[in-house]
């Protein structure tokens, strides 16, 4: 083989810009058929030839054969001679991709067995043509010169096809040292120039008569033989070749001497020995000064020209080779950009030198502001030159869905939008292998075969499309596919069988949560392990990937419709957005893509809203239990190891610090890294007090910091010190001797010009084991749900009057919160309004109605606003105002009184229920008129009866006083089977059935399906009360025929219900 | 990397001289990209004990490494005379932190002589060769053992 590593280099990537396109040209010319675009197939034809052209002089024989025979096909379809369908097509795209391959491990190109390709590709070329000339594709011969030197091994069916042409045929003898090197020309210049008058249809370099070193005159001439097909006639060839006419020969028929060798592909038929290469090689190996220039220059055609050109290219390299490129195509116009903005800092830089110099504080304002800006251009270019369309890997899914989908017999088509997305270079090789994992899927697993889905009333045809688009600074890339979707049910009973997740876990699953399990490493739906996928490793590795290019992915899919896949990928990954915070006094960037929120408890409540489960801390966030972790008790441990200055104080710090973790998990100051005395001056004193503190929950005495963050499924808070800014950093690599810690995703340099180290927020929390303590908080949440599951939960608001007086009102009846400035409410009279919302709002307070204090006085006074009788009120309140689902255990009788229906411990304070509805009929006595005569003209036109089963004695006489106020009779039952009991006996005393779900004995669904199932109890209502109704309960009631479903202590609601059902009109 | 062997040649090597833990080091001054007394450190939590921290070198990130603890000597002492010399591995750029730095020493190669397995404390095999001038004894570091994580 050729050894100018130069020269080669060239070809092959030469080679490749050809081969670029090509698969989307074929798939074009697939498309057309019969009506062929010539234009079209010249190119594609043109790229063979080129590859064959240049292979032959680097004595690269299988990608000269294999070439070869793609041209002599392709020639035929340019020549109408043949019609490219699908299975032609498929050969062509096989050859190519072979060739490819080829191209890039050019080391062992010539040990490639590529028979069977060149098989096929010879069978089409005889296909088309007629009995008697059908040996010839295969016929080989020499061309013998006059002075009895031989061209070998040309195919005779390319000679008889150009002869047809009516071109003549030379035989050009370049001499590599005068012609070409002397000349500072390089072969592959020359061929390429040779191009462009005819056609090369095979070209070598003659070793056999370049004589060896010892002899006497040395070898003075290489013979390079170019076979060469063109309209010019014999007489021009010496001024266009450039060289003297006896290196010319024309090639007349008698030339060409049959050979015996017909079975190329076996054997190569040319290899150059080891001792020709080396002349050939010392030779050859002279830098050309072009070289350097060539390839800038590029890029700019072929933008102009095409653009899909340079992305199939890089594409082609991505799946075919595993290395990362290392070279990339940049735009000249960019280039010439950042030039211009290097010139400019430059200037800048001598100006802010002049200024500094000159103490001209005016002149060194200006110059640093220039360099601010030119520095963020200059960012923005280099970025640039890293972008590339999303297209690259994008447009080769064309080729994967069509080979797969005729492979599997579906019919599918694939829309691919957004192609000019940009992405970073490094993300988008990195995405290149999930995204075809995923693309497989769809087609493998997603799309049904055609007739399934014309079953389903589906177009036989399934959709596959691809989507790019940006979104909140990320790309998204959308793979959503019409087909059968996924059958959550199906999924978790496969996790179930393969011992991913147990069936308790599966039961608490959502839809959602259930599709995601997918993503579980070992997970495998299919039932067999087909060619396409189905190996159990899939979904997980495209998970691991994504997420390590700090992209997210997920899944909705809905069955029978389809599945979407989405993908979140940030937009590069040099320089991220990453909030910074501190502990101790360093700063760690939190990668924004990780960031869900931030949270700040206040001092006061750190109490309360951090709890211990176990040794782990966890928050409370909106009904979530959200596992801690104290980055600063992470890191601190290790940072008193590693100060050097402390080493003889080891042993007492550590104790100290054990001490301070104990009660104390935040440091608030410097506690870590003790450098100066006077630091530590200061930690006893801050120390002193909290240490008095018996409380081994986090310390109150400071608010509270958290980064609340999610890595792959975990979500969990980072306790920091300081939040600070949100900052676009560069991420710099570490030294290897900190490659071990994980904790760090790398280092990037701050403002100041310190490092701040970056965490990796998925290993922190695998560090800290935080698996176990999400765990835990879940076993803590489990449990706290079975205690509560008893009981009657219900959601209350808490609220105070004065500081230590606590109150809760159900949350249902609560219009909304609202906080007024104290000076815009109004007296009138003994009552109290604020203008609100176009009108009046009565305010009210607790003090009005029973014996409690008066409200503080503040500038803001917040309301709780009550909608009663289609009347808005308000109730001025004391915050914290909080929402809260608690088990109702009611003491109705210790601490009754007027507007209060009971107590019950809510976060270990005594909290007083208010009867917001005896609290208004107290105030306002009036709103009830109506109510009254309402229940008195029933009494009079007959009782109504209700069954009421209930067993909650609080809620029993709650509902039953509000319903005995409105003119009812009420039968009271104390559970489900008591209430059957009732009405077995009273069956037709009974005007309709009110019931709790959740009692002993017998429920309230239970009590519903006898009343139902039986004739005779079939006629009455069931009006079902809870104090949660969730969609699961409803569709439960539902089936057992739950007429209505009402909340508790709705009671306006409840009754208004009560009497439609019962036909009673106001 | 630059060259670290001491052949057999007569050439004149040149060792930069410097002083941790009580002892005298040096190395080969081709090893060492510059010396400079930059202490904004950042720690880093969880490393190896020996390694000091990361600094900001022009861009660069470098890894600091106490070359007392990496000896297994002494700590360096944290005081004026205190220096980084940052020598090239690797592609990398590590600082060494010493406890400072003396002259630099010119040597022919055949008068180091191989290192005893112990030199004042420290294991023979992170020294190339010990130096006997005319006042003391200097070790040859070899700095890709030094260097090994």
């Amino acid at each position: 083989m050729f050894e100018d590593d130069e020269t080669l280099q060239m070809y092959i990537e030469e080679s490749l810009d050809h081969l670029g396109d090509i698969e989307s040209d074929l798939l074009t010319i697939e498309e057309a058929g019969a009506n062929i675009d010539l234009d079209l197939v010249n190119n594609v034809f043109r790229a063979a030839h080129s590859i064959k052209g240049g292979a032959g002089f680097m004595g690269l024989t299988t990608i000269k054969d294999l070439s070869h025979h793609l041209e002599n096909v392709l020639g035929l379809i340019r020549n109408k001679e043949l019609v490219p369908d699908s299975n032609r097509v498929s050969v062509l795209l096989k050859g190519f991709d072979e060739l490819e391959n080829l191209l890039n491990n050019i080391d062992t190109s010539n040990d490639v067995d590529v028979s069977d390709h060149i098989k096929d590709l010879e069978s089409i070329t005889k296909s088309s043509l007629p009995e008697d000339k059908q040996e010839m594709v295969s016929e080989i011969v020499d061309i013998v010169l006059q002075d009895g030197r031989v061209f070998p091994q040309v195919s005779l069916f390319e000679i008889e096809q150009y002869k047809a042409e009516g071109k003549n045929l030379f035989l050009v003898e370049y001499d590599l040292i005068h012609d070409i090197q002397r000349k500072d020309k390089n072969p592959i210049e020359v061929l390429n120039s040779l191009q462009k008058t005819g056609t090369i249809i095979d070209s070598r370099i003659d070793f056999d008569s370049v004589g060896t070193l010892s002899e006497s005159a040395g070898p003075n001439r290489i013979p390079f033989q170019v076979l060469f097909a063109s309209i010019i006639e014999y007489d021009m060839t010496e001024t266009l070749f450039d060289i003297k006419k006896q290196y010319i020969h024309s090639i007349s028929d008698d030339m060409i001497v049959s050979t015996s060798v017909t079975d190329i592909s076996v054997e190569p038929a040319f290899m150059p020995s080891k001792e020709d290469q080396k002349a050939a090689s010392v030779v050859v190996e002279v830098p050309e000064p072009e070289r350097v220039l060539t390839p800038p220059a590029k890029p700019v055609i072929q933008e102009t020209q095409k653009v899909k050109q340079s992305p199939s290219k890089e594409e082609k390299e991505v799946t075919i080779s595993a290395k990362p490129q290392t070279s990339l195509r940049v735009n000249v116009g960019l280039l010439d950009t950042l030039m211009n903005l290097a010139g400019e800092l430059v200037l800048s830089r001598n100006q802010l030198l002049q200024g500094v110099n000159s103490s001209n504080v005016k002149a060194t304002e200006l110059s640093s502001q220039r360099i601010d800006m030119i520095t963020s251009e200059l960012q923005e270019a280099i970025m640039r030159t890293r972008m590339q369309p999303i297209a690259n890997i994008l447009n080769k899914f064309t080729r994967v869905v069509r080979d797969l989908s005729q492979q599997l017999g579906k019919s599918i088509d694939l829309v691919i939008e957004g192609k000019d997305v940009e992405l970073d270079k490094t993300i988008l090789e990195a995405i290149n292998d999930p995204l075809t994992h995923l693309v497989r899927n769809s087609v493998d697993h997603g799309i049904e075969t055609p007739m399934e889905r014309e079953q389903m009333g589906k177009s036989g045809t399934g959709k596959i499309i691809l989507r790019a688009f940006h979104d909140a600074g990320q790309v998204n890339l959308v793979i959503s596919d019409d087909g059968k979707g996924l059958d959550p049910d199906r999924i978790a009973v496969s996790a179930v069988e393969k011992g991913l997740i147990s069936e308790q876990q599966v039961d608490e699953m959502s839809e959602k949560q259930k599709i995601e399990l997918i993503l579980l490493p070992g997970f495998s739906m299919a039932k067999e392990v087909t060619d396409v996928s189905g190996r159990g490793v899939g979904m997980d590795v495209v998970t691991t990937n994504i997420e390590s290019l700090g992209g997210i992915i997920e899944l909705d899919s809905t069955p029978g419709k389809g599945t979407d896949i989405q993908i979140k990928l940030p937009l590069t990954l040099a320089i991220i957005p990453s909030q910074i915070t501190s502990v101790g006094n360093e700063r760690y960037a939190v990668p924004q893509v990780n960031l869900n929120e931030l949270l700040r408890i206040p001092a006061a409540q750190v109490k309360e809203k951090i709890e211990k489960v176990g040794d782990a801390a966890v928050v409370r966030l909106r009904g979530e239990l959200l596992p801690l972790l104290n980055l600063s008790e992470m890191l601190d441990i290790d940072t008193t190891y590693l100060d050097p200055q402390n080493e003889d104080e080891l042993p007492d710090r550590r104790q100290n610090l054990a001490d301070r973790r104990s009660r104390q998990n935040i440091i608030t100051e410097d506690g870590v890294i003790i450098e100066s005395p006077d630091q530590e001056k200061e930690h006893p004193k801050s120390d002193d007090p909290k240490r008095e503190e018996n409380d081994r929950r986090y310390h109150a005495r400071s608010a509270m910091n958290i980064a609340v963050v999610s890595a792959g499924a975990f979500k969990y808070g980072l306790v920091v010190d300081q939040l600070y800014d949100s900052e676009e950093i560069v991420v710099k690599p570490v030294g290897r001797h900190l490659k071990k810690c994980t904790a760090y995703a790398g280092a990037t340099i701050m403002g100041d010009g310190k490092v701040a180290l970056i965490l990796d927020i998925s290993n922190l929390a695998q560090m800290a084991e935080l698996s176990s303590v999400s765990e835990a908080g879940q076993i803590a949440k489990a449990a706290e749900e079975e205690a509560m599951a008893g009981k009657d939960k219900a959601a209350l608001l808490t609220f105070k009057n004065s500081e230590t007086e606590h109150f809760a009102a159900p949350l249902n009846i609560v219009e909304r919160i609202e906080r007024i400035q104290t000076s815009t409410i109004e007296q009138i009279g003994e009552q109290k309004v604020v203008q609100y919302r176009g009108g009046a709002l009565p305010l009210y307070e607790l003090s009005q109605v029973a014996d409690f204090k008066a409200l503080p006085e503040r500038e803001q006074q917040e309301v709780i606003v009550f909608k009663i009788k289609n009347r808005e009120l308000g109730l001025m309140v004391t915050p914290p105002v909080d929402a809260l689902e608690v088990a109702l255990d009611v003491d109705e009788g210790t601490l009754k009184q007027s507007a209060i229906s009971g107590s019950m411990i809510i976060n270990e304070h005594t909290t007083l229920l208010v009867d917001i509805f005896e609290m208004v009929k107290i105030l306002n006595p009036g709103w009830f008129k109506e109510d009254a005569k309402v229940a008195a003209e029933m009494a009079e036109s007959g009782e109504k009866i209700l069954l009421f089963a209930e067993d909650s004695a609080f809620f029993r006489n709650q509902v039953k006083t509000f319903m005995e106020e409105d003119g009812f009779k009420v039968i009271e039952a104390e559970d489900g089977l008591i209430a059957w009991e009732l009405l077995k006996e009273r069956v037709d005393d009974i005007d309709i059935v009110v019931t709790d779900l959740e009692m002993p004995n017998m429920d309230g669904f239970e009590l519903t399906k006898r009343i139902k199932g039986d004739p005779k109890y079939s006629h009455l209502e069931v009006i079902a009360l809870t104090s949660l109704a969730s969609e699961a309960h409803i569709e439960k009631g539902r089936k057992v025929g739950i007429d209505e479903y009402e909340i508790k202590l709705d009671r306006e609601k409840l009754m208004k219900m009560i009497r439609q059902k019962l036909n009673l009109t106001k | 990397m630059a060259e670290t062997t001491i052949g057999t040649s007569s050439q004149d090597l040149e060792f930069s001289t410097f002083y941790v833990g009580g002892a005298l080091c040096g190395i080969n001054i081709l090893n060492i990209q510059e010396i400079n007394k930059h202490f904004d450190i950042t720690q880093v939590p969880q490393a190896s004990d020996y390694i000091e921290g990361i600094l900001n070198l022009r861009g660069r990130i470098v890894t600091i490494i106490d070359l007392g603890k990496k000896l297994g000597l002494e700590p360096v002492n944290k005081d004026k005379d205190n220096r980084n010399i940052i020598v090239n591995s690797d592609d990398e750029h590590i600082g060494l932190l010493v406890d400072g730095i003396s002259d630099v020493v010119l040597a022919k190669a055949e008068n180091i002589e191989p290192a005893p397995s112990n030199i004042g404390g420290v294991k023979g095999k992170f020294f190339q060769g010990v130096l006997k001038t005319e006042k003391q004894l200097i070790g040859i570091l070899d700095i890709d053992e030094v260097l090994k994580e």
